[in-house]
């Protein structure tokens, strides 16, 4: 269906080709008219109702002519340095600089052309010679692509080294008994004359292993193991990477680097944010994606059109869930056509990024202005999902699904409906007896009722609708999609049946090109497809996809995981290769198109992702090539420093291993394993683990009134299991997890940040759930070990896989005593927790604040962790080591 | 996202560590970030060096506080049908216009329209320059409020007040560059509408809380004293310093240290700076402090007055909740008084401070309201639905055109005529006058240089004195 554009070879001889252009004709096609179209063109002449200044640049002649301020001194032919044309493009003039935007701004190479051609005589040759002239002297290489909105973006030109993701893989041979990421490695360190660092420690080597695969902190039994296996042997690693490889938490782990592209939440967000009861049902579905090991292909397939394979199969429909992770809703106040645009844009994109690294936006509203992608692409991708709709598909729950908890979830569930049902019916029976018909001109009271009865009536009537949407956890649905026509939805709240068929009631979406991308402006029809310059340059074979009734999501997702696919692999593979380094080889692993960093090494990853395909993409293979290098081996510390700080300033080449900070989960996590607390279970509904009850309870407006308070799981076993299953809620972030830099549900992220801010401090010094951590800490080192040096050495071990220092354990005795010693005159309280709360919010009908109470039916049966109440002095001061520890540097980063 | 390079920056954060900077002055300093903020720098000379925004969360109407329209007196409870594939259930079906139920009066010499629940910002009307001419794209609240916070409807991007920081610093390095004063209950997209986006962490809004802690976890835990505090940072340093010895290159490890002094001394500081007792009882008279209706707001209007005072940039308050759907009169009255001393109060302490010429005061709401209702459930009471198309916002100080009303909406209020201009359009000029170029304050994220207007804008200079 593309419309192809022929490739004009450089060394085609062109019959007709009059005389020799001159210098200026020649600067004008090759440069000058390129840079008009991409910096000048969108506000003087692209659209010419809509001309700043007045000033047009379509042609010789208007440009001459000028705009309101400069008129005739714009382009004065013969004379570059006194014509405004190229004074403005070198920024002296302030308020006038052009092109306006800092980061569109001309290099002194391209200011420099225009004063030249100017120079020259400005000349403007006819389209048909400058065609000529490009065919002949243009560098850069043209790229096949469907039809763009423009000729020139059409003919316009790539650097080819920013073409490189688009190229088919080109996989060089790696010499016999050479480890291929060592091999590919150290020869960049040879040509920059860098020398690597030794290897790091044993316990350093596995505490980053333990990490990298399951991050979760080394027993230190295992430690002492892998020690002296070590010491043996380095092929010990291997066997340890595919132990740690086989346990449930490498599945959690690398699920929660997928889930961060996927953007998992179990919530809709937005002004109800209401619960996405089965959502968990997907989350658990990567995790065990992972820990089986399964193909990264079928991975994505599923995830894209499991039930267009096979809608009979549970984990297709489930996997499916990545189609609607983004946030979206439908309220009666949305227009639905907007709300469905927003999602159609939405997944275009997410499924860009994901799996294509390709930031689809860009190409919404014009061609993309760096990269080979035309508007074309952006629709005909957005095409591929036009027909797919929202449907919580029933989906039997699979043994491999675990269902624990399910009743004592639904029971307080139940409770706290029971609860606002109870309110209800109090006070409705209030509102018949006392409410008065109103008249037209009704002001508040008239009715009768108290405005704050009125606020809480639709308070109730919305929490009612929240709880009873979560019900749905425990019910075999799937958060899932289906193929049909499009229905209008005016009001979403809760399961949105499959109907009977999918091709009766509603209507298709247009699969058009939205001029400027407005939903209510359609253009040019488009067609099903994927990004026709993956086709051109990676030489895939282009087979079309089915438009109308036909599987459309299925036809993307084979042309996705196509071996000819120049992209797939090699995002996994950077993806994988990042997770383990904290950097990508490609820089940016969401976007590998010209302005993402280009990858330091193109032939290890070339290399990685034919090896990933050959190899059936398993991911764990992948792992086990690279965590058995020297180069995942490497010591954080390198013993010349001035020599990374002149070869590598941005530490890209793997002369060291780049240490980390943990991410928020993995400091949640650790504490909660060196506590002795963690309960590893895994997979489940979500669980609502302890938060900062300040925040707990801080009221949050939804439509209609507040959201019912966050009631944390009453029993500890619930509480305290691995982040990755706490309940993630849009609307109400965890404060720990946010302050620790763990990304919000809203946009892809391609790798976490870390930075160091002073709440960070203030969260792990301070907080109760850091506190009852370590407690509870201190409490179980007491009763494993007996002497105050022994229970030091003890916690360092836990804490930091590491034996203390005499120093350390004399140091922290000491402190330990004089803190014994100020908790002997403390007598703690058993604090209470309250069965209910006050709350006061503004009233939307008069303005003014009204109380209420809210009921903590889960409170009811709250069993707090260990408290201070509960333990001896020695326990306590004990604690105050514990939280040190977990302050410590050595605990939060990983060398 | 990409790793810090671990050797680089030593010598700042030496400089910035080492010399001779005392507790108080580093007291506050980044509740941010333990490392040095840097900044664009203003672009061109700037009219005003802070802001502070007042957000008013809800949608108020445009049409019962300074756009008076008598055309609805006549048409008052004409009814009409109204559908199309562009609205929502909101807007469609049988609606009825409303009239306002306030008398409006001219005050000021600039004779600017204050409807009569307005008595006390009346007084600075010569001061206001008030806009009509706002549109902004979503008629639900927080895909508004992300579009009046964040320039994006979806949220996820940095909000006004994290440009302006990350374009002009922090005016004193022992407060937050942008500090977020929100009610007891957050508003719908939460803090969204303050995150930094994909800014550095650096600019993210500093919530204060109303109740409770203001900062989280700024108080000891329970059973912790100030001196078992102490005695565990001083081991906690002696732990780390070790550590450090073998990592000299580990920049981020010193930096994580200092963090930790920050935190102690934070908790000794920060409570004095957001004490107003200290003001004097004619100040917290004159703010409205005491008074049941106007505490709330007047203590954020005063903490404001502080804040900017000690050199934070932007300060962002909010009030509410203006979404009168249903009896305006009482609801848009009460929340007219909840908030006009205290506005009257800052703009006059300002004022007399000399604040107010250099510092840009901003009023406004996610969107305005509807000249009609519809009927709903159990009766017709007058209130009104969000308009996106219409709105008043008004700015005082900081180079705004004062005793000037700009703009015009239609004779009933429903939508912009004259001098119309996108939400991207205000902010270009949000930024202008505080010396930045929407333009050139760009942050590179995700292969694009992204700014806040997102694509480009205007300004409007109609509003520039």
């Amino acid at each position: 269906m593309f419309v192809r554009v022929h490739i004009l070879s450089l060394f085609l001889v062109l019959s007709g080709f009059s005389k020799e252009p001159t210098a200026g004709e020649k600067l004008f096609s090759l440069h000058i008219k390129p840079l008009f179209v991409e910096k000048c063109m969108a506000c003087h002449g692209d659209d010419p109702k809509k001309i700043k200044s007045e000033f047009d640049m379509r042609t010789r002649e208007s440009i001459l002519q000028g705009g309101e301020i400069f008129e005739d001194e714009v382009l004065i032919p013969g004379q570059g340095a006194k014509s405004y044309l190229y004074i403005l493009s070198t920024r002296v003039e302030e308020d006038l600089e052009m092109p306006p935007k800092e980061s569109d701004k001309l290099t002194d190479k391209e200011t420099g052309w225009i004063r030249e051609w100017i120079d020259d005589g400005a000349p403007w040759p006819s389209e048909q010679r400058i065609t000529e002239i490009q065919d002949k002297y243009a560098e850069g290489v043209q790229v096949v692509t469907s039809k763009a909105l423009s000729e020139d973006w059409q003919n316009r030109r790539y650097q080819e080294e920013k073409l490189w993701a688009y190229q088919p893989l080109k996989v060089e041979k790696v010499p016999s008994g050479k480890h291929p990421v060592d091999w590919f490695v150290n020869r960049k360190l040879a040509e920059l004359g860098l020398k690597h660092a030794p290897d790091a420690s044993a316990r350093e080597l596995f505490r980053r292993l333990s990490y990298g695969l399951t991050g979760l902190p080394p027993h230190p039994k295992e430690v002492r193991k892998f020690e002296k296996d070590f010491s043996q042997s380095k092929k010990a690693l291997s066997i340890y990477a595919e132990e740690l490889m086989d346990s449930p938490h490498y599945g959690e782990h690398f699920a929660r680097h997928w889930l961060d592209v996927a953007r998992y939440a179990d919530s809709g967000g937005f002004a109800n944010d209401y619960s996405r009861p089965n959502a968990w049902r997907y989350r658990d579905y990567v995790v065990r994606a992972f820990n089986q090991d399964k193909p990264y292909h079928q991975f994505v397939m599923e995830q894209l059109a499991g039930d267009e394979m096979n809608p009979n199969k549970t984990e297709n429909l489930v996997a499916t869930g990545f189609l609607r992770m983004g946030p979206w809703e439908q309220t009666g106040m949305s227009v639905f056509k907007e709300t469905r645009q927003l999602w159609l844009d939405d997944v275009t994109d997410s499924v860009g990024q994901a799996f294509l690294a390709h930031a689809m936006q860009c190409a919404k509203c014009h061609d993309h202005k760096f990269d080979p992608v035309p508007t074309r692409d952006y629709y005909g991708m957005m095409a591929v999902f036009s027909t797919t709709q929202f449907a919580e598909r029933k989906a039997s729950f699979l043994p491999s699904e675990p269902r624990n908890n399910f009743d004592s979830f639904t029971a307080l569930t139940q409770d706290k409906i029971a609860s606002y049902e109870k309110q209800n019916r109090a006070l409705q029976e209030k509102i018949k007896r006392l409410k008065i018909k109103e008249t037209g001109s009704a002001k508040v009271g008239d009715n009768g009722l108290d405005p704050g009865d009125e606020a809480s009536q639709s308070r109730i009537y919305k929490n009612l609708i929240r709880h009873k949407i979560e019900l749905d956890r425990v019910q075999p649905f799937t958060h899932a999609v289906y193929t049909g026509k499009t229905i209008i939805r005016k009001n979403v709240q809760g399961r949105l049946d499959m109907p009977n068929n999918p091709w009766q009631e509603g209507y298709f979406d247009s699969d058009v090109i939205y001029n400027g991308g407005d939903a209510y402006s359609e253009g040019d029809a488009v067609t099903p497809s994927g990004l026709s310059a993956a086709e051109s340059l990676g030489k895939m074979i282009s087979t079309p996809f089915p438009a109308g009734k036909g599987k459309r999501r299925l036809a993307l997702a084979k042309w996705i995981v196509d071996k000819r696919n120049p992209l797939t692999a090699r995002v996994m593979v950077n993806r994988i290769w990042s997770w383990h380094f904290g950097r990508g080889l490609a820089g940016n692993p969401n976007n590998f198109g010209g302005t993402g960093e280009l990858p330091t090494h193109p032939a290890l990853l070339d290399y990685l992702a034919n090896r990933f395909i050959k190899n059936g993409w398993s991911v764990k293979k992948l792992n086990h090539l690279i965590l058995t290098s020297d180069t995942y081996r490497r010591s954080s510390r390198h013993p010349d420093p001035k020599s990374i700080d002149e070869k590598d300033p941005k530490g890209q080449f793997y002369a060291y291993f780049l240490p980390r900070r943990l991410v928020a989960e993995e400091l949640r996590d650790s504490m909660l394993q060196v506590s002795g607390e963690l309960n590893p279970d895994v997979g489940g509904i979500p669980v609502r683990p302890d938060i900062n009850s300040e925040v707990a309870f801080q009221p949050r407006q939804i439509m209609g009134g507040t959201a019912s308070v966050y009631e944390p799981d009453p029993l500890p076993n619930l509480r305290n299991r691995r982040t990755i299953y706490a309940e993630k809620l849009r609307g109400l972030r965890d404060p720990f997890m946010e302050a620790f830099n763990q990304p919000g549900s809203d946009a892809s992220c391609e790798l976490r940040e870390s930075s160091t801010v002073a709440p960070q401090a203030l969260t792990l010094l301070n907080t109760e759930e850091v506190q009852d951590r370590a407690l509870a800490f201190a409490a179980r080192l007491l009763k494993e070990r007996k002497s105050d040096p022994a229970v030091i050495k003890r916690a360092f071990e836990l804490a930091l896989s590491r034996p203390a220092t005499k120093n350390e354990v004399d140091a922290c005795i000491t402190r330990w005593k004089s803190a014994e010693k100020s908790e002997n005159e403390k007598k703690p309280v058993h604090p209470s927790f309250p069965r209910k709360i006050k709350r006061t919010v503004m009233a939307e009908k008069t303005g003014e604040p009204y109380d209420f109470w809210e009921y903590l039916p889960a409170s009811e049966s709250y069993q707090p962790d260990l408290q201070r109440s509960q333990t001896d002095a020695r326990t306590r001061g004990l604690a105050h080591i514990c939280l040190i520890l977990f302050n410590s540097n050595e605990f939060a980063y990983l060398d | 996202m990409k790793p810090q390079n671990m050797f680089a920056q030593l010598s700042r954060r030496e400089a910035l560590y080492g010399l001779g900077t005392g507790i108080g002055s580093l007291a506050f300093s980044s509740l941010a970030q333990a490392e040095n903020i840097h900044s664009t720098g203003i672009h061109h000379p700037a009219r005003a060096k802070r802001c502070i925004f007042l957000m008013m969360e809800g949608g108020p109407s445009h049409i019962d506080t300074f756009d008076p329209k008598p055309e609805l007196e006549k048409r008052h409870l004409q009814k009409f049908k109204r559908n199309g594939e562009r609205e929502s259930a909101m807007s469609s079906g049988q609606r009825y216009f409303v009239k306002s139920p306030f008398e409006f009066e001219k005050a000021g010499k600039c004779g600017a329209d204050f409807s009569s629940e307005w008595h006390h910002l009346k007084n600075y009307a010569d001061d206001m320059c008030f806009y009509r001419g706002c549109q902004v794209e979503s008629v639900n609240h927080p895909t508004a409020c992300y579009h009046v916070n964040t320039g994006n409807r979806f949220g996820g991007d940095p909000a006004v007040g994290s440009w302006v920081t990350y374009g002009l610093g922090s005016l004193n390095d022992n407060l937050p560059g942008f500090v977020v004063l929100p009610r007891a209950s957050y508003p719908q997209g939460g803090a969204s509408n303050w995150s930094n986006g994909y800014l550095p962490a650096d600019y993210q809004g500093t919530p204060l809380r109303p109740e409770g802690s203001p900062i989280l976890d700024l108080n000891l835990p329970k059973g912790m004293t100030r001196e078992d505090q102490r005695s565990n940072l001083d081991l906690l340093a002696q732990l780390n310093k070790k550590h450090f010895q073998n990592r000299p290159q580990q920049d981020e490890l010193n930096a994580r240290m200092s963090s930790y002094e920050l935190a102690y001394r934070m908790q000794l500081e920060v409570p004095g700076i957001l004490d107003i007792e200290g003001e004097s009882e004619k100040t917290r008279e004159a703010y409205g402090i005491g008074e049941s209706k106007t505490d709330s707001f007047g203590r954020k209007c005063l903490l404001a007055r502080r804040l900017v005072e000690k050199g934070v940039r932007f300060v962002q308050a909010y009030a509410g909740n203006w979404d009168s759907h249903d009896y305006i009169s009482r609801a848009h009255g009460s929340l007219i008084r909840s908030v006009d001393k205290p506005i009257a109060a800052l703009l006059g302490d300002l004022k007399a401070r000399g604040l107010l010429e250099d510092t840009l005061v901003v009023w406004c709401g996610e969107f305005g309201r509807t000249p009609d209702n519809g009927i709903r459930g159990g009766g017709a009471s007058y209130g009104r639905d969000h308009n996106p198309k219409a709105m008043t916002m008004w700015f005082a100080g900081g180079g705004t055109k004062a005793g000037n009303t700009i703009g015009a909406t239609d004779e009933i209020g429903a939508e912009a005529v004259d001098c119309v201009h996108h939400i991207r359009d205000v902010h270009c000029t949000w930024l202008n006058l505080l010396g930045l170029d929407d333009n050139k304050l760009t942050y590179y994220h995700a292969g694009r240089y992204k700014q806040l207007s997102q694509f480009g804008g205007e300004v409007i200079n109609e509003l520039i004195a």
